[in-house]
């Protein structure tokens, strides 16, 4: 049987768990449970990648088998289901018969979310477990703990994927975006560089007032003042471009970014990010007026191979292609 | 390269044996997915270049991954409900686990038992590649099945599920979909339209994609979708030159010694050394990555004690990062050290020329 073979020195939490826990019997003992027969696991006399279970493990597995098999809609198949996800909570099966016991007995939402809401907070990035959240949502229509779970999360870890993503869903389901920007800022001054709120900022325009022109403008400002304090950040001058990507002149030409590009100039301001940009720009009026390119590409050119040779030159492949390939572009 | 660590390939090689052996009980959070943790340790050890150390029992282990199979029904009835389960942990037939089952050298796996005993999208893709490496013709694979299986776990929105019920939707699964299809060389069951056009709507305003629609650029989720985009043929109808351009650099800009996986994030972590590479290498842009810093960071990552690679330096090894790390190397063409690797599908060259030669003869 998988597992025979393994040692007891693998032994694990779970059986430190039933040392602390005198009254934990297993459900083999149970005679309440004396109808229903274990189902065992068999890989077969050719065990592979097999687990170490602990006895308490193989215990509740084998009877949480023999539970979905019998389709049993009970109390005690949902508190089985507690036990097994105590201790395996990645195990998607049990989750997706918890909620078909949950539905059956017509359980109290509100009991789940607490439920699950200490489960996310020992495992913030298991993906059944914020799964199973949103079901729940999904279920009672009622979002109003969530933004505060996600908010919980977040303090842990301000860039967890699994968070930012529900709370997105959340957000937009139930049009609660009244005071995202005000979240999305207070997060960015505690990191100004946490790309995951630049992502969420983009997100709250983007499904709240679009990016009109002023809204444009707003955000530019916003992404430049960022800029002018702390100039080498690629996710401040990502979503610069990003929202520059919506006017319709380019890189070149709106006042906000004019302005900042002659007070970065005017500071001697270095950063990668900002050289590129420039090149960029460079590149854009080159490409509609021949007239600039004698000027612009031994400009363009310099400050590649500043970049390829002193200031980036991790990426000094890049950097020298990129200046091959505007010569190519643009030299006579 | 000589001032890098020196590569412990026996110890990696002996890391992924005991990992296809056993795995200890702090991992039981992978129970349900064992199958995916197999395709790591053996297309690790392809990677590696000893597969040879698996001849002895290759047959085993071929036989092993036919056990997690679900057949269709008699009458076909519950088709959709197949593919491969990531392990006996996640089924729930009484006949899976008889020993007159089991004890069997000749396993083609068994009916499901019971609606929630169905397939696992990633399973399927690992059970497949893992075959292929070993060197399996695939003729137990239930093809029919397999891809009404992947047909059922479409999303009106070109998404992918991974499994029929309870589970999130996102490019993870539509990278194992098209992976699949593209193995069995059948694009019947999935809707390639729909699935290039979500792949498009999940590109982030920085030019990366995201898990989702909206959600932040992502280096493994992209690798996801452009390996996808790629695999169906529709990468260069998907995005045009100035999306390309803004996605390799993205793509350039990840690499801080080794790689992150987004903008800001730090430390780098090892995975990063496949999906940013993979990617890069797809869209014919991996010339611009630094070789040597990568390798450094990479072969500092190394366990000392125990061999495999963990995710950071001095922390500890664990399958995935073990693998990833090599291919990482493989798709940086550290041939030193390992064998070449396919970028979109992720398993050695060789595999993929044993899997061209069984594709020529199906023809």
């Amino acid at each position: 049987m998988a597992g025979e073979e393994s040692k007891e020195p693998l032994s694990d939490s779970s059986d430190e768990c039933s040392d602390q826990e005198p009254t934990w019997i297993y459900y083999r003992d149970r005679p309440e449970w004396n109808d229903v027969v274990p189902v065992e696991l068999n890989e077969g006399p050719f065990p592979v990648v097999s687990i170490a279970y602990s006895e308490r493990f193989k215990d509740i597995f084998n009877y949480f088998r023999a539970i979905v098999l019998k389709n049993e809609i009970s109390e005690r198949a949902f508190e089985l289901t507690s036990d097994a996800l105590e201790l395996n909570p990645a195990n998607y099966t049990v989750w997706q018969y918890r909620r078909t016991v949950l539905k059956g007995l017509e359980k109290n939402i509100q009991k789940e979310l607490s439920f699950v809401r200490r489960i996310i907070e020992d495992h913030p990035k298991n993906y059944q477990v914020w799964h199973h959240r949103r079901v729940l949502v999904e279920w009672s229509g009622d979002p109003s703990s969530e933004l505060r779970l996600t908010e919980i999360v977040l303090a842990q870890d301000a860039k967890n994927y699994h968070a930012w993503q529900h709370r997105q869903w959340v957000l937009d389901t139930f049009k609660l975006f009244d005071h995202e920007l005000e979240f999305v800022e207070r997060l960015l001054e505690d990191d100004i560089r946490n790309n995951s709120a630049w992502n969420q900022r983009y997100f709250v325009v983007k499904q709240t007032s679009g990016f009109s022109e002023d809204i444009i403008s707003r955000e530019l400002t916003f992404s430049v003042n960022s800029i002018k304090k702390v100039c080498n950040n690629e996710s401040a001058w990502n979503y610069l471009r990003g929202v520059l990507a919506h006017y319709t002149t380019g890189l070149n030409g709106h006042p906000v970014v004019e302005e900042l590009c002659q007070f970065l100039d005017e500071n001697n301001s270095e950063s990668p990010y900002y050289f590129a940009f420039l090149v960029d720009r460079m590149e854009e009026l080159m490409q509609s007026d021949a007239s600039k390119r004698q000027v612009l590409l031994p400009k363009a050119d310099g400050i590649l191979q500043v970049l390829a040779t002193k200031m980036d030159p991790i990426r000094r492949e890049y950097w020298l292609f990129l200046s091959r390939y505007l010569n190519s572009q643009f030299a006579n | 390269m000589d001032d890098c660590k020196e590569f412990t390939k026996e110890k990696h090689a002996k890391y992924f044996l005991r990992c296809l052996n056993a795995l200890p009980s702090s991992l039981v959070s992978l129970d349900s997915i064992r199958l995916s943790i197999s395709f790591f340790a053996i297309s690790g050890l392809d990677v590696l270049g000893r597969l040879d150390l698996l001849d002895k029992h290759r047959e085993e282990y071929i036989n092993w991954i036919y056990l997690f199979q679900i057949l269709p029904n008699q009458d076909d009835e519950s088709l959709e409900r197949c593919g491969f389960r990531g392990s006996l942990a996640a089924t729930l037939s009484l006949e899976s686990h008889s020993p007159s089952h089991v004890g069997r050298s000749v396993n083609i796996g068994t009916v499901s038992s019971h609606p929630l005993d169905t397939s696992h999208i990633t399973m399927t893709y690992a059970a497949i590649n893992t075959l292929l490496i070993l060197g399996d013709d695939l003729g137990r694979l239930q093809r029919k099945g397999i891809l009404a299986g992947v047909k059922a776990l479409q999303l009106e929105n070109g998404s992918f599920a991974a499994t029929l019920e309870g589970s999130e939707s996102d490019v993870r699964f539509v990278y194992c979909a098209c992976s699949i299809c593209y193995i069995l060389q059948d694009w019947s069951a999935i809707n390639i339209e729909t699935t290039t056009n979500y792949i498009i709507n999940s590109i982030s305003y920085d030019g990366a994609i995201g898990q989702d629609k909206n959600q932040e650029g992502h280096a493994g989720l992209t690798f996801c979708g452009i390996a996808a985009l790629s695999l169906m043929g529709t990468l260069d109808s998907a995005l045009n030159l100035k999306q390309k351009a803004k996605l390799v650099r993205w793509l350039v800009s990840r690499q801080q010694s080794g790689f992150q996986g987004r903008p800001n994030k730090l430390p780098v972590d090892t995975c990063y050394s496949f999906w940013v590479p993979a990617t890069l290498k797809i869209l014919g842009a991996h010339q611009f990555i630094d070789r040597k810093r990568n390798r450094q960071f990479v072969l500092d990552t190394q366990c000392n004690v125990v061999g495999g690679l963990s995710k950071w330096i001095d922390h500890s090894s664990d399958p995935l990062h073990s693998y990833l790390g090599l291919a990482g190397l493989s798709v940086c063409e550290d041939t030193d050290l390992v064998e070449m690797i396919h970028p979109a599908l992720n398993v050695t060259m060789r595999a993929f020329n044993h899997w061209k030669k069984l594709t020529s003869e199906f023809i």
